[in-house]
C-alpha cells in the first residue's frame, strides 16, 4: 500500500443476518442461510440462501446514527428502485453511520465509491420480457436507468452525495475483493481519502440458473452442499450486500474520536491476478500468485497469516484445488492457519461474495472467533485447521480472504488487526 | 361509461401516477390545474407518469399526439378520448 489503508466502517445485508449485529451474530451460532426452493418456472427444486424482504425506508430508519437530511435523500432516491440496488443503499447506510461519517464529515470530493458486480440487472431485464411482448408501450420509463450495472453506482452516489471518483468493476464471482482492490488503490493514491467498496447483489433469473445448472456448477436439492466436504455437489446461490468503508490512516486519525481513530483492520495488502482458461476451470498457479502477492504487498509472509476466509464453493474441483494450494503455501512456512469458507452459511454472493465475506472477516479479526466450517466429512489437509462444527475462540492478528472467478481471476485480500 | 365517468377516472389515474412519480408532493395540492413542470416533475418523470397513467387506464395513445399536450388538463383530455 502507498498509504496505510484501514476499514473504518462495514455494512451487510445477508440471509444469516441484515444488519453488523444480526450477522456478527449469526456467524458466531454458525447459523445457516441455506433453504431448500421447490421447482417453479425458474427452474427443479435446488437450494438457495436469499435476502429475506425487507423495507428501504424501514431499514434506513433502523440506522439510528444516520443523519435525518442523508436518511432522507437516500430513501428519496432509493424509493423505486429495484430490490438489488435498494440492498446497495442499506449496505451504504450502515457502512457510512458506522464509520462515523454523519458526525465527522469528508468533503464529498474526497468521497469515492467502487461497486463491485456485473450482469447485476439479468433477472430485471428477464422479468419486463413477458410483459413487454403483451404491450410494448408499458415498459417502465426508468428502463434504461435500473439495467446498467452502474445504476447502484449512482443511486447510492446521489442517496450519499459522494463526489469523487466512482465506478462498478468486474471480476466475476472475484468482483467483491476488486471492489477492494480498487477503493484500496484510490485511497492509497490519494485520489480519495474515504472510498466505499460495496459488493451488490446480482438476482439469478431462469437462464442464469439454467445455465449454472448446465455446467454442473449448482448444488441440487436432497442434500446439503458445503465447501471443503466430501459430499459436496456445487454452489448454493446466496443473495446478499455488503458495504466496507476504506479510508486512509491520516483521514481517520484526523476526524475520528480515539477510540475509531484505528479503524475496525487494515486492508494490508491486496492482489488480482488473471491466470486461468476462459472455461472457468480453476488455477492452482493463478491461485497461488495471487495469495503470495497480497502477502508480499502486505509486508508480511504466509507464517504470518492466522486464519484464511477460503473462496471455496462447494464445487468438486475448485475446493480440491483450493485446499491443495493452501496446504502449498502455507505448508512450505511450516504454518498452520484456521480455515473456513463463509459461504457454507450465506451461500455464494457471486460479484457480493468478497465484500460480504471481508466484512464476515473484519468480524471474527475483531471478535477473535473463527466461524464455524460446518461440514459433516471434511477434506484432509495437510496444513490448515479447518475449523469444524462450531465456532472456535481464536486470536487473530492477520487473514487472508481468497476470491476467485470464472475467466482467470484469482485475487486476495490481507486484512489486519489495527 | 358515461363521458363525467370516464374523465373521473382518466383524473384519478393520472393523480395517482404524479403521486407515484413525485412523492413528496402533498397529494391533497395535488390537481388538474397546472402543467407537471410546475409540480417539479423532469422529463423523464413526465413520460414516466403519462406511461403509468396509460397502464393503469388500459390505454395506449401514440406518441405524435401527446405534440399538443401543453398541461394536465389538455393530458386528461387526450386520454380520455382514447379511453373506452
Amino acid at each position: 500500500m502507498t498509504v496505510p489503508v484501514l476499514v473504518t466502517g462495514m455494512g451487510v445485508m445477508s440471509s444469516i443476518g441484515t444488519d453488523l449485529v444480526a450477522f456478527t451474530r449469526a456467524l458466531q451460532d454458525g447459523t445457516s442461510g441455506v433453504v431448500a426452493v421447490p421447482a417453479s418456472v425458474a427452474g427443479p427444486a435446488r437450494l438457495a440462501a436469499p435476502l429475506p424482504a425487507f423495507d428501504l425506508a424501514a431499514a434506513l430508519h433502523g440506522c439510528t446514527a444516520l443523519d435525518t437530511a442523508t436518511r432522507d435523500r437516500v430513501r428519496r432516491a432509493g424509493r423505486r428502485s429495484p430490490v438489488a440496488v435498494q440492498a446497495s443503499l442499506v449496505a451504504a447506510a450502515q457502512a457510512w453511520q458506522d464509520a462515523r461519517l454523519p458526525d465527522h464529515a469528508v468533503a464529498p470530493e474526497r468521497v469515492g465509491l467502487v461497486v463491485g458486480g456485473n450482469n447485476l440487472t439479468t433477472a430485471y431485464a428477464f422479468d419486463l420480457y413477458e410483459g413487454f411482448l403483451r404491450q410494448s408501450a408499458y415498459l417502465p420509463v426508468r428502463y434504461p436507468l435500473h439495467v446498467q450495472d452502474t445504476d447502484h453506482v449512482a443511486t447510492i452516489a446521489d442517496g450519499f452525495g459522494i463526489r469523487g471518483e466512482g465506478c462498478t468493476v468486474g471480476a466475476s464471482s472475484a468482483s467483491g475483493n476488486m471492489a477492494l482492490v480498487q477503493a484500496a488503490r484510490l485511497v492509497g493514491a490519494g485520489v480519495v481519502d474515504v472510498c466505499l467498496a460495496v459488493g451488490a447483489m446480482a438476482p439469478l433469473g431462469p437462464l442464469d440458473l439454467k445455465g449454472l445448472a448446465a455446467i454442473s456448477a449448482l448444488a441440487p436439492a436432497g442434500a446439503p452442499s458445503l465447501p471443503f466436504d466430501r459430499t459436496r455437489r456445487g454452489m448454493v446461490p446466496g443473495e446478499g450486500a455488503a458495504c466496507l468503508v476504506l479510508e486512509s490512516a491520516a483521514s481517520a486519525q484526523r476526524r475520528l474520536p480515539p477510540g475509531r481513530a484505528t479503524g475496525l483492520a487494515a486492508v494490508a495488502g491486496t492482489a488480482l491476478v488473471l491466470d486461468g482458461p476462459a472455461s472457468g476451470a480453476p488455477s492452482a498457479a493463478g491461485e497461488t500468485r495471487a495469495m503470495l502477492a497480497a502477502l508480499t504487498a502486505a509486508g508480511v509472509t504466509a507464517a504470518d497469516v492466522d486464519y484464511v476466509n477460503a473462496h471455496a464453493t462447494g464445487t468438486p474441483l475448485g475446493d480440491a484445488v483450493e485446499i491443495d494450494v493452501l496446504d502449498e503455501v502455507f505448508g512450505a512456512a511450516g504454518a498452520r492457519p484456521w480455515v473456513n469458507s463463509t459461504k457454507a452459511l450465506i451461500g455464494h454472493c457471486l460479484g457480493a461474495a468478497g465484500a460480504l465475506e471481508a466484512v464476515a472477516t473484519v468480524v471474527q479479526l475483531r471478535h477473535g472467533f473463527v466461524h464455524a466450517n460446518p461440514a459433516p466429512a471434511p477434506l484432509s489437509t495437510t496444513t490448515c485447521r479447518l475449523v469444524g462444527r462450531s465456532a472456535v475462540s481464536a486470536s487473530l492478528r492477520c487473514a487472508l480472504s481468497n476470491g476467485f472467478g470464472f475467466g482467470g481471476f484469482n485475487s486476495a485480500v490481507v486484512l489486519a488487526a489495527t | 361509461m358515461n363521458p363525467v365517468n370516464r374523465r373521473d377516472r382518466v383524473v384519478a389515474a393520472v393523480l395517482r401516477s404524479v403521486v407515484e412519480v413525485l412523492p413528496d408532493l402533498d397529494p391533497d395540492t395535488v390537481s388538474v390545474d397546472g402543467t407537471l413542470s410546475d409540480l417539479g416533475a423532469n422529463s423523464i418523470d413526465r413520460v414516466e407518469i403519462v406511461t403509468l397513467a396509460m397502464e393503469d387506464l388500459a390505454i395506449t395513445v401514440p406518441v405524435t399526439e401527446f405534440q399538443r399536450v401543453r398541461d394536465i388538463a389538455s393530458l386528461v383530455d387526450l386520454l380520455r378520448r382514447h379511453s373506452p
